[in-house]
This record gives C-alpha cells, sequence and structure tokens, in this order.
C-alpha cells in the first residue's frame, strides 16, 4: 500500500511539465551521445551536469537518469549497426547484434533492443520500487565470498559463449582475467606489467579492448568481404517488426536477463557491463536455440539488452539508500545529489521521499519517451547501412579513433587500440573469438580483488568458498554447471566421430561399386 | 596502384597453409604471454594464502593459461583443414590509419588529421577512385569538426597542435 501510494505521488512529481521536458530532453540527448562511440553515459552525464545547477533537484536528477539510460540506449545502436561499441556495456550486444545487422535484419535488431530495453528498464524499475529496501539489505549481506562465488559462476558460464572449440572459449576467458591485471594493484598500489608506461598505470579501458577486439579486428576481416559493395545484404524495409516467433523467442531472455541485471545493478560496485556479460553467458547456456548464438539470434540482442537496462535502474538503489556507487556514472549521480545538500543513505527513503518515488517513476515515463522516441528512429538508423561500405569503413575508424582518443585525451589510447585491433585480427585468424576474453577482461580485476579480500578475512582459509551458505550454493552450480559442459562436450564429440565414422564407411562402399 | 593491389591480393589468396600451423602459432603466442605474466608476478611477490601478493592472480591465471595454450597447440597441430585467408593490405593500411590518427591529431589538428586517416584507410579498396578518396576525406572531417567541436564541445584543435 504504501508502496503504491509512494508511487502514485511520485507518478505525480513526474508528470509535471516541467519534469516530463526535462526527462525527454534528458533521454534524447543521452541517446545521441551514447551513439557516438566510446562515449558512454558517463561522459554523457559530465556534458550535462553543469545544465542540471539551475534546475531542482528532482528535475535534475530525471533529467540526469534520461541522459544515463538514453545513453545506455544509444551504445546499443552503434554496436548493432557497426559493431562498435557505444558505451562498455552494450560490447556484449555486438556479438549477435552485428551479425543480425550483416543479415540484412539490423531493423528486427535495433527493434529488439528497444523492446529488450523497455522490458528491462520497466522490470527494474519495478524491482526498485518493490525491492529497494530489502536488495540493499541483501547487497550488504553479499561479502567477498559471495562476490567470487558469483564471478566465478558467471565465468564458467561464459567459456560457453564461445562458438567454436570449448577450450579456446575456456582460453580466452583465462587470458581475459590475466590481462585485466595490468595497471596498478588497488591492493597494494604497485605497478603491474605496464612497461614503465605512465598511461598504463590505470590498466587498459574496457572500451578501448573492445573497440580493437570488435571494431577494429572485425573492420580488417570485412574490407575484402564487402569491397565495392554494401555494408549488408538486402534491406528489407518492411521487416522491422519481429515476427510472432520472433517476439516469442524474445520473451524468456527478456524476463531473465532483467533478473540477472536487476540482481547486478544493485550489487555495488557490478554494474551493467557485468550484468549484461552474465546474463549473456547464461542465457547461452538455458536458450534452446544455443547453437545460434553469436550468430545473429535475436535471443542474444534481447538478454544484453534486458540485463543491461535494468541493472541502470537497479544501479540506483546502492546509490540512493546505501550511498555507495555501482559505477562511475552513479559516482556523478551522488556528487549531483550531494550539491543540492542531499545525502544519500538510508534516510533518503525517509527524508526525500517525493525525489526518490519521483526518480521511480520517471523510469517509466523515461522508458515509455525511449520507446516513442526510437521506434520511429530505427528506419532512419537502418538506411544508414545502405551507404556502400567503401564509404564506411573509412568513417568508422575516424570515429573509433575520436571515441577512443576522447576517453582520456590522449592519443596514447589509440596506440593501443591498433594493438588491440591487429590482436582481435589475429585471434579471427587462429581461430579464438574475442567474447569469451572481453568477459574474463571484465570480471579480471573484481574477481580478484574480492578473492583477496576473502583470503585475507578468512586467514588463509580456501574453504570459506564452500562452508558459506550463498557461496557454498553458488560454488555447487557452478561445479554443476562445469559437469554438464564436460558431458554435453563428450557426448557433441562422440556425435561427431559417429558422423564421420558413417562417412567413412559409406565413401568405402561407394569406391567399391 | 589498382593493378598493384589486385595483383598483391591474388598472390594472397594462393598462400594458403592448413590451419594447424596458425593455429599452433596461436597457442605459442597465447604461452609466451602467460610465462611472462607468471615471470613478472613472481617477481612482484605472490605473498601468502592469507595475504596474496601483488603477483599472486597473474601467477594463478598465467599457469591456468600456460597448460590451456598446450592443450590448444596439441589439438590444434591435429587440425587439417585449410587455414583462413589472410588479408595483409587490409591488415597494415587500417593499422596505419589508427597510426595516423595517433601521430598527427595533436600536432595538425583534427580536421586534417582525420582526413589523412580516412585517406589512409581507404587505401585497401581499389574500387574508390583517389578523387572520392579526397572527398570522403574532407567530408568526413569537416563532419567530425562540426559534430566532434562545434556541438560536443570535444576537447581537440581543429587545426595546428592542441
Amino acid at each position: 500500500m504504501e508502496i503504491i501510494s509512494g508511487f502514485g505521488n511520485g507518478l505525480l512529481v513526474a508528470l509535471q511539465p516541467e519534469n516530463l521536458l526535462y526527462c525527454f530532453v534528458g533521454v534524447f540527448l543521452g541517446t545521441f551521445i551514447g551513439v557516438l562511440p566510446g562515449i558512454g553515459s558517463m561522459a554523457a552525464i559530465s556534458m550535462i551536469l553543469p545544465l542540471t545547477f539551475y534546475l531542482e533537484p528532482t528535475s535534475a536528477l530525471v533529467m540526469i537518469a534520461g541522459v544515463y539510460y538514453g545513453a545506455e540506449y544509444g551504445g546499443s545502436i552503434a554496436s548493432i549497426l557497426m559493431n562498435i561499441p557505444g558505451t562498455p556495456s552494450s560490447s556484449i550486444t555486438c556479438i549477435d547484434g552485428y551479425p543480425m545487422a550483416r543479415d540484412g535484419r539490423a531493423g528486427i535488431a535495433l527493434f529488439a533492443s528497444a523492446i529488450a530495453s523497455f522490458g528491462g528498464g520497466i522490470v527494474g524499475m519495478i524491482v526498485m520500487a518493490v525491492l529497494a529496501p530489502g536488495l540493499a539489505e541483501l547487497a550488504l549481506n553479499f561479502g567477498p565470498t559471495e562476490y567470487f562465488a558469483v564471478i566465478l559462476l558467471g565465468l564458467v558460464a561464459a567459456s560457453a559463449v564461445s562458438n567454436g572449440s570449448p577450450l579456446k572459449g575456456i582460453t580466452m576467458v583465462v587470458a581475459g582475467l590475466m590481462l585485466g591485471t595490468v595497471g596498478v594493484d588497488i591492493t597494494t598500489g604497485a605497478e603491474r606489467f605496464t612497461m614503465g608506461i605512465p598511461e598504463m598505470r590505470d590498466g587498459v579501458h574496457l572500451v578501448i579492448v573492445a573497440m580493437g577486439l570488435f571494431g577494429v579486428g572485425e573492420l580488417i576481416v570485412s574490407i575484402r568481404a564487402n569491397a565495392s559493395g554494401a555494408f549488408q545484404n538486402e534491406i528489407d524495409y518492411k521487416k522491422f517488426y519481429p515476427s510472432r516467433a520472433e517476439w516469442k523467442a524474445m520473451f524468456g531472455p527478456i524476463m531473465r536477463g532483467s533478473g540477472i541485471g536487476s540482481f547486478f545493478g544493485a550489487l555495488p560496485g557490478t554494474g551493467q557491463t557485468v550484468a549484461s556479460a552474465v546474463a549473456y553467458a547464461v542465457e547461452k547456456k538455458v536458450s534452446p536455440n544455443r547453437a545460434g548464438f553469436g550468430k545473429g539470434a535475436i535471443e542474444g540482442v534481447a538478454v544484453p539488452e534486458a540485463a543491461n537496462n535494468s541493472a541502470t535502474q537497479t544501479a540506483f538503489i546502492p546509490t540512493l539508500t546505501l550511498g555507495v556507487p555501482g559505477s562511475a556514472s552513479m559516482a556523478l549521480v551522488i556528487g549531483a545529489l550531494m550539491m543540492y545538500g542531499i545525502v544519500p543513505g538510508p534516510r533518503l527513503l525517509v527524508d526525500h521521499a517525493d525525489l526518490f518515488w519521483g526518480l521511480v517513476a520517471s523510469f517509466l515515463i523515461g522508458n515509455i519517451l525511449l520507446l516513442i522516441l526510437n521506434i520511429p528512429l530505427i528506419g532512419l538508423w537502418v538506411r544508414l547501412l545502405k551507404i556502400p561500405y567503401k564509404y564506411m569503413y573509412p568513417t568508422i575508424i575516424v570515429l573509433i579513433c575520436v571515441g577512443v582518443y576522447s576517453l582520456n585525451n590522449n592519443v596514447f589510447d589509440v596506440w593501443l587500440t591498433l594493438v588491440f585491433g591487429w590482436a582481435g585480427y589475429l585471434m579471427r585468424l587462429f581461430r579464438f573469438e574475442p567474447a569469451p576474453f572481453l568477459i574474463g577482461f571484465v570480471l579480471g580485476p573484481m574477481m580478484e580483488e574480492q578473492l583477496r579480500r576473502a583470503m585475507l578475512l578468512s586467514r588463509g582459509d580456501p574453504t570459506v568458498f564452500l562452508t558459506r551458505p550463498i557461496s557454498g550454493t553458488l560454488i555447487a552450480i557452478t561445479a554443476l554447471l562445469l559437469v554438464y559442459a564436460l558431458y554435453s562436450g563428450m557426448k557433441a564429440r562422440r556425435a561427431r566421430q559417429r558422423a564421420h565414422a558413417v562417412t567413412e564407411t559409406s565413401d568405402l562402399q561407394q569406391g567399391k561399386s | 596502384m589498382k593493378d598493384l593491389l589486385l595483383r598483391l591480393r591474388r598472390s594472397e589468396d594462393t598462400a594458403r597453409p592448413p590451419h594447424a600451423y596458425l593455429g599452433a602459432l596461436g597457442g605459442v603466442a597465447l604461452l609466451i604471454l602467460s610465462i611472462v605474466f607468471i615471470l613478472g608476478g613472481y617477481e612482484l611477490g605472490v605473498g601468502s594464502p592469507r595475504r596474496l601478493g601483488t603477483g599472486a592472480f597473474p601467477v594463478i591465471t598465467g599457469f591456468i593459461l600456460a597448460v590451456l595454450s598446450l592443450v590448444v597447440i596439441a589439438s590444434d597441430l591435429r587440425d587439417t583443414s585449410d587455414a583462413e585467408r589472410p588479408d595483409w593490405i587490409s591488415f597494415a593500411a587500417i593499422g596505419a590509419a589508427l597510426a595516423i590518427f595517433a601521430l598527427t591529431v595533436g600536432r595538425i589538428g583534427l580536421v586534417p588529421g582525420a582526413f589523412l586517416t580516412v585517406i589512409t584507410a581507404s587505401v585497401p579498396d581499389p574500387s574508390l577512385p583517389i578523387v572520392g578518396k579526397i572527398i570522403l576525406g574532407a567530408l568526413v572531417s569537416l563532419a567530425c569538426w562540426a559534430l566532434f567541436i562545434g556541438l560536443i564541445g570535444l576537447p581537440f584543435a581543429p587545426f595546428g597542435g592542441l
């Protein structure tokens, strides 16, 4: 009852004409800034922050929230159309979104992304309204062992992301984990594998890795394939809307993605990138269309987008109720609130109920606006793909350069992108897939941090991962997943051997006759 | 220039080693990388189980990667399929385009930097004549000026050093 009346009051606040306008402006600007490669929600919020100084706190927060999830959605447009992730969290969308675009289904991919973002946003909003206090408490029960167990589960699931050999998938995940250690060790302050280069002290930015491996690497592959041709197969302008079967295929992934996203968004320090990576990996394991993943499966677009957007909403839970920002963008939100003299924390729900519920209601309105704004624009975005590839790819290269340069205003990042781009191309040549590498790279630093904390708190006793109930359960699920992966791998191998034997026998018979 | 590119492309198409060598080469590269991380990790200090050192995680992951790389090498050496067809011209041209952007943007500005980047990146596609490349370069660099400097206000100098 309290929730309904709170939400009702929030709706009244959010529907005030000026808040509605700021929400629209925020969503609009966020989408357009998010489309630009490398310029993510953090840069978008930073750009918009000075504009909000003159607004009421609620209006300012509504606008910032609009920019935030607008940018997250905009990021997926660049991922789907050009394989260059606009934001780190949308890098997972590249894996299936881009193959869909190449297959002439860019419109459907963008539509699926919009619908999944909307679904994820609404689920995230409901979770935030209903479970904010409870989730905040649950998040407090999550110690280092639980975090480690969750990440391990995510990584084991991620090894399944590879479409090629599972062995190479696991190898890439471990390589990602290892390369994630480059930079200053946050526990001791010691430099690791920086080769004395000051710019390497902060490690390698995820956007650089994603743009290099996916953007530049894929571009090198596709130049010859597309020379003097169009960027993608024939576009059917009538086919922007998913078929009934596609709607059906999307529903489950959107729900599962939203659930996983809501959970990860509420955990401080994880954020949307981890949420979409884990959701994709889990979906790849449970989906009936496992074989289609990585080749343009609509589920592969829906699941990270739903997870990403629901995590975007629930990231506000620890930020507002605990005062603990889930990501750098959320730290900016806290900064903006503090400028108004509002201290985020458990008292916020009581002292500033109007602001909290106004924000929750603005999520609903913002997500509807996002849908209204983006569905008609799908046609425009897809028409971009009609531009012949010979004009398109040099432009994309410049966009990548500007995007990575603007991360830190440093040309060193462009050099690093070149290295990762070449590495991405060589990976394809060696038949290694970049997707599991990216997931390992995302989860690695957090995994290491939690492992070290857990070992310190347990006084060096590794059995702590099994004896604590939440982590013990998660480790058991991970073990089951591993056993299942081994079993299905062996089954597939046996089936291949049987098929090979049948072919050889029939060849022999043909030879005799 | 066009003929040269086409000839180079044709020679690339004929040179196709079996995948076994290429695949094993990837495994060897990963093995070397893992050894670098293991040695570097030991040098940083692995600490104790209670207080894991700075180098502990790189050493743990390095060891796992080394073992996996050996398995990859062993399994790829048995692969009899044809290798992927490499495209070294695009590989070099795209690398050069990124390098040119990195070298020029701080020295001569975004507009000429983007122009040269477009020209370099478009080299592997012989279907676009040189005039087309110049026009595309001019359009892209001017659009970058309008969008990134004029509209968004990113800290680039359109012309000249930063």
